[in-house]
């Protein structure tokens, strides 16, 4: 096109002159893609190790547990099969490590690996034809266990038998769930190996492998499967069940990212509607003269979009490697795969959208400059504004008035400005929400449903040794005895954990946030997962079965409940069947305020000789430390995109009182006055923008974290406002940076010779 | 005989009127104006009597109320923006009263602009904006912001932009308004060499010395024409520069 090289000739000087805005422009809009991507590829279980672990093991979707060998040939012609892992010849061995004694299944191995869910071997080597005594671990199991390669793994056989065999390699799998979410733990071996260790054929099960052309499918495969080998199935697993428990708590991170991102977006687009529509406004001059050279109307058009789409474009590419950086930090060390294509389209697609949206309406408005290039560009109106009669009314210093007068001349640019100041203020609130939030549930975790810290259970000793040792100590303030049992829900398809804590004389101190705590035989308390699974209010009645007894549970309130999705039902050990109470299974014990939970935990087993189980429980809050790392980053891109909004409205300023500079110093104004004009009028809209925004973040916030609590199953009541001080420093901060930016243009430009007969 | 060729430009019954807040203020009342090609007209009258209107007109600037309006033989004022827009690319050249240069961009960027736009090559732009900026005496200013010129350097860099695509007709709207006696001198010796060459001017000046420059002298009162005479061939001193002439008409 014949304007293509005037145009260029355009955007290179324009972009010349105003470097900074561009390049801020750019990573505003590169931040904001960056946290779209990385909130979708936290969302979309790319960050679920087993996403990873499947695909580069070639893992199998289903696997089946047979007492014997399974007709493979019959097994792969099943529709949908693609490759069969196995059979796979199984011993459950008990593993015995400091007198501690850990379930395993010890699967018969070649000495060449498999090509369909082979072991990824991470550390050590694969089994040889010479290792007699090798295994293989896997590695999440031997994480926990502390067991190294090279060190021993001697395992004891049903017979009694005792085998001392030797670690040779750690490996990862897809083929079942980390320790201890998953057991028995698993090891492989050779199969001349595991026929040593327990040569009863009738002591041991086959396992096999079935990878499926389309992992969707699993269903009618599983059941082909059930029809072809009927009661020879012990059990089966699929691969949702896997990924299930390698789930990570990534979700809530994604969802708090795609929240910031795309409030950021529309954000980012306000910036760019100011930047664009405040650099049209400054250059009306030099577009009616584009204009009155032969621009048509579209080709200013084209021209604005250009220069301005392609820096948005360009921060999206820029932000789309940033993303790719960001989620690998964010996952540091985990396999994760990169990003589907179609949410990656639909981010590009979005973004791009939103910004050439954002950039076109100012650029028709630009295209529609009159091409007289005489026109006055001057704000159409001169008279006080009713703030300003306010600040003369209170007798304020004549340059906040005059200030506060040039706020307002531009009516809709100023509350553009202000809108554009607040977004990013209102996200920021939201983001010290969150900290406070995760900083409440640090510091009170007896507020999010966790007062125990330590759960202590008997293992070696009797339930009665273990209370009398637990209750010896000085820093145990109280110890509930406590038994889990999964409960079914009435259409008995789906078994949730119900946990008796305490006795409904004296219960467990749940927190509960809606209705009473369980204060008798058959009441109990429900996370909003439950009550959302099963469709109940409080005061309603359920039929469950409980430690397969028929029980009605009268639900009487609410807790937050960070554990399984909120599908927990608590209620006091008293309404438990017998069989299930006596004795109970664990204790949980409340300490003392200030106690040191690892202390108290070495003292128990000391004093208990090792005998006892004692395990920590683990604050939500402390799988959530990423989330700080996140606010600060968006706080920048945040702080970036007011920074953005801030320079348009300051240069806006400046360039509609450009000539009143001179009338000004005339009127006998020093230069710190004018400056304080100046400053007063960008800072007024500063202050507004900044106060409405966190007006707005402090009181959405609160809820903003309940609806996620909610909808996560944690429940409402999590929520928490950053404190008054926090708001007021992020405030002071906010006002006080802004108003340090406006204030440099403006000396600038109250120092620089002042052009009196321009225009 | 054959017949003459159409005039460059040809105005018939022409009006301009703005709407001011829901009252009509005429701006230019019935004006019928025809240009030779060749020309120096200069466009006379006080301030607010429709001068800048009718120029801006003539350029398709402003929308025209009502009547016609021809350049070289073609109506033009029933165009749209964009058809306008590109005419002016091909046959007018403006000059400003603030000189209105690209701030952003260097002055051969200035002048190379219209020619880019025309579609001519980078190369042909170059040559041209050279040529241009030699006989202006600006050369050895090209690679200069606007803003580091003088205000009669700046006019003539404006003058070289709206000759860069040897324009049919270039309308001058007060081009020495802003400038002092000596920049208006040199600059209107620049206007009256491009009209020697047979550029055709209009150019609309409230300062009658200026005026006298022309061939034809055009007045504007309220927006209607008053007056419309040639300035005598005979009286013309073509030498002269334009302190010499003082000659009052209208």
């Amino acid at each position: 096109m014949s304007t293509t090289r005037a145009s260029i000739r355009w955007i290179r000087a324009d972009l010349r002159v105003r470097r900074g805005q561009a390049l801020l422009t750019v990573l505003a809009v590169a931040g904001i893609v960056t946290a779209l991507i990385t909130a979708a590829t936290l969302l979309e279980d790319g960050t679920n190790p087993w996403r990873g672990l499947f695909a580069e093991s070639r893992g199998a979707h289903v696997w089946i547990h047979t007492k014997d060998a399974p007709d493979v040939t019959a097994l792969s012609r099943l529709h949908g099969v693609t490759q069969v892992a196995g059979p796979y010849r199984t011993a459950p061995v008990m593993l015995t490590m400091d007198g501690k004694k850990s379930p395993v299944a010890l699967r018969g191995m070649q000495v060449r690996p498999p090509s369909v869910a082979a072991p990824l071997i991470r550390e050590g080597r694969w089994l040889r034809s010479g290792d007699v005594d090798g295994v293989v671990v896997e590695r999440s199991f031997a994480e926990a266990l502390g067991l190294r390669v090279g060190g021993p793994f001697t395992v004891t056989a049903l017979s009694g038998a005792s085998h001392p065999l030797v670690v040779v390699g750690l490996a990862d799998t897809a083929d079942q769930g980390f320790y201890p979410e998953w057991t028995p733990g698993l090891a492989w071996t050779l199969t001349t190996t595991l026929a040593r260790v327990e040569p009863a054929l009738g002591r041991s099960e086959s396992v096999t492998g079935l990878r499926l052309a389309d992992g969707e499918d699993t269903l009618p495969v599983a059941h082909g499967a059930v029809t072809l080998l009927a009661e020879k199935i012990q059990r089966m697993s699929t691969w949702r069940e896997v990924r299930a428990s390698m789930e990570l708590d990534n979700r809530l991170l994604g969802l708090l990212l795609a929240l910031f991102g795309v409030t950021g977006l529309v954000a980012a687009a306000l910036a760019i509607v100011n930047v664009v529509g405040g650099r049209v406004l400054t250059q009306t001059r030099d577009i009616a003269t584009l204009k009155s050279l032969g621009y048509t109307r579209s080709q200013i058009f084209g021209l604005l979009m250009a220069e301005h789409g392609a820096l948005g474009l360009l921060g999206i590419a820029v932000g789309l490697v940033c993303g790719q950086i960001a989620s690998s930090f964010a996952l540091d060390g985990m396999p994760i795969l990169p990003l589907s294509s179609v949410p990656l389209l639909s981010i590009i697609g979005g973004t791009a959208a939103v910004v050439l949206v954002a950039v076109a309406l100012p650029a028709w408005r630009g295209g529609r400059t009159p091409p007289i290039p005489a026109a006055p560009a001057a704000p159409p109106k001169g008279r006080l504004s009713r703030v300003a009669r306010l600040a003369l009314l209170v007798r304020l210093p004549p340059a906040l008035v005059l200030g506060t007068r040039d706020a307002f001349t531009r009516r809709v640019p100023a509350f553009l400005s202000i809108f554009g100041l607040a977004v990013p203020m209102m996200m920021i609130t939201i983001g010290l929400g969150v900290w406070a939030t995760l900083d409440d549930f640090l510091h009170h975790p007896e507020q999010v449903g966790q007062a125990a810290a330590l759960t202590v259970r008997p293992d070696k000793l009797t339930p009665e040794d273990a209370a009398r040792i637990v209750g010896a100590d000085p820093e145990v303030q109280a110890a509930y005895p406590g038994s889990e049992v999964s409960a079914l829900e009435p259409e008995q398809t789906r078994s949730v954990l119900a946990r008796a804590v305490g006795t409904s004389a004296q219960p467990y101190p749940f927190s509960v946030v809606e209705g009473r705590m369980f204060a008798g035989r058959g009441e109990a308390v429900a996370g909003q997962g439950l009550l959302d699974l099963l469709g109940v209010k409080i005061g309603d009645r359920v039929r469950m079965t409980v430690g397969g007894t028929p029980l009605i549970v009268h639900i009487v309130g609410r807790v937050v409940e960070p554990d399984q999705d909120g599908e927990v039902l608590s209620l006091g050990l008293d309404s438990l069947a017998a069989k299930d109470a006596v004795p109970p299974q664990f204790y949980s014990l409340v300490l003392r305020p200030g106690a040191d939970p690892a202390a108290v935990r070495a003292r128990l087993l000391a004093a208990s000789d090792e005998g006892l189980e004692v395990h920590r429980v683990v604050n939500p809050a402390e799988r959530l430390e990423v989330v700080r790392v996140l606010i600060v980053a968006l706080i920048a891109v945040l702080a970036l995109l007011g920074l953005a909004n801030l320079l348009t409205a300051s240069a806006l300023g400046l360039r509609d009182h450009a000539l009143d500079l001179a009338v000004l110093k005339a009127m006998g104004l020093t230069p710190g006055q004018v400056a304080a004009t100046l400053v007063t009028g960008t800072g007024l809209l500063v202050v507004l923008g900044v106060s409405a925004g966190t007006a707005a973040g402090a009181s959405l916030v609160g809820g903003l974290i309940d609806l996620q609590g909610h909808t996560s199953g944690v429940g409402a009541g999590i929520g928490r406002t950053p404190s008054a001080l926090t708001l007021l420093v992020a405030v002071l901060v906010a006002v006080g940076a802004a108003l340090l930016v406006t204030l440099i243009p403006a000396r600038r430009a109250v120092r620089a010779q002042i052009p009196v007969a321009v225009r | 005989m054959s017949p003459p060729p159409p005039p460059i430009v040809n105005t018939v019954n022409l009006v301009k009127i703005y709407q001011n807040g829901g009252v009509p203020v005429p701006a230019v009342r019935g004006v019928d104006l025809q240009v030779e090609a060749g020309q120096f007209v200069a466009v006379m009258g006080p301030s607010g009597s429709g001068k800048s209107t009718l120029v801006h007109m003539i350029g398709g600037l402003d929308a025209r109320t009502s009547g016609e309006i021809w350049l070289d033989g073609k109506r033009a004022d029933t165009l749209n923006e964009s058809a306008w827009a590109l005419l002016r690319r091909q046959k007018i050249g403006f000059v400003f009263q603030f000189f209105n240069l690209v701030a952003n961009m260097t002055v051969a960027d200035n002048v190379e602009l219209p020619a880019l736009l025309a579609g001519a090559s980078p190369r042909e732009a170059r040559e041209r904006r050279e040529y241009l900026l030699g006989e202006l005496g600006l050369a050895d200013r090209a690679d200069a912001a606007p803003a580091q010129l003088a205000g009669g350097e700046q006019q003539r860099v404006a003058l070289a932009r709206a000759l860069a695509n040897r324009p049919s007709l270039l309308l001058a709207d007060e081009p020495t308004g802003n400038l002092d006696s000596r920049n208006t001198r040199d600059v209107l010796r620049l206007l009256s060499e491009v009209h020697r060459d047979g550029q055709t001017i209009i150019m609309v000046t409230h300062d009658a010395r200026v005026a006298s420059l022309a061939d034809r002298v055009v007045s504007l009162l309220d927006g209607e024409i008053v007056d419309d005479g040639a300035v005598g061939p005979a009286r013309r001193r073509p030498r002269a520069t334009a302190g010499d002439v003082v000659e009052l008409r209208g």
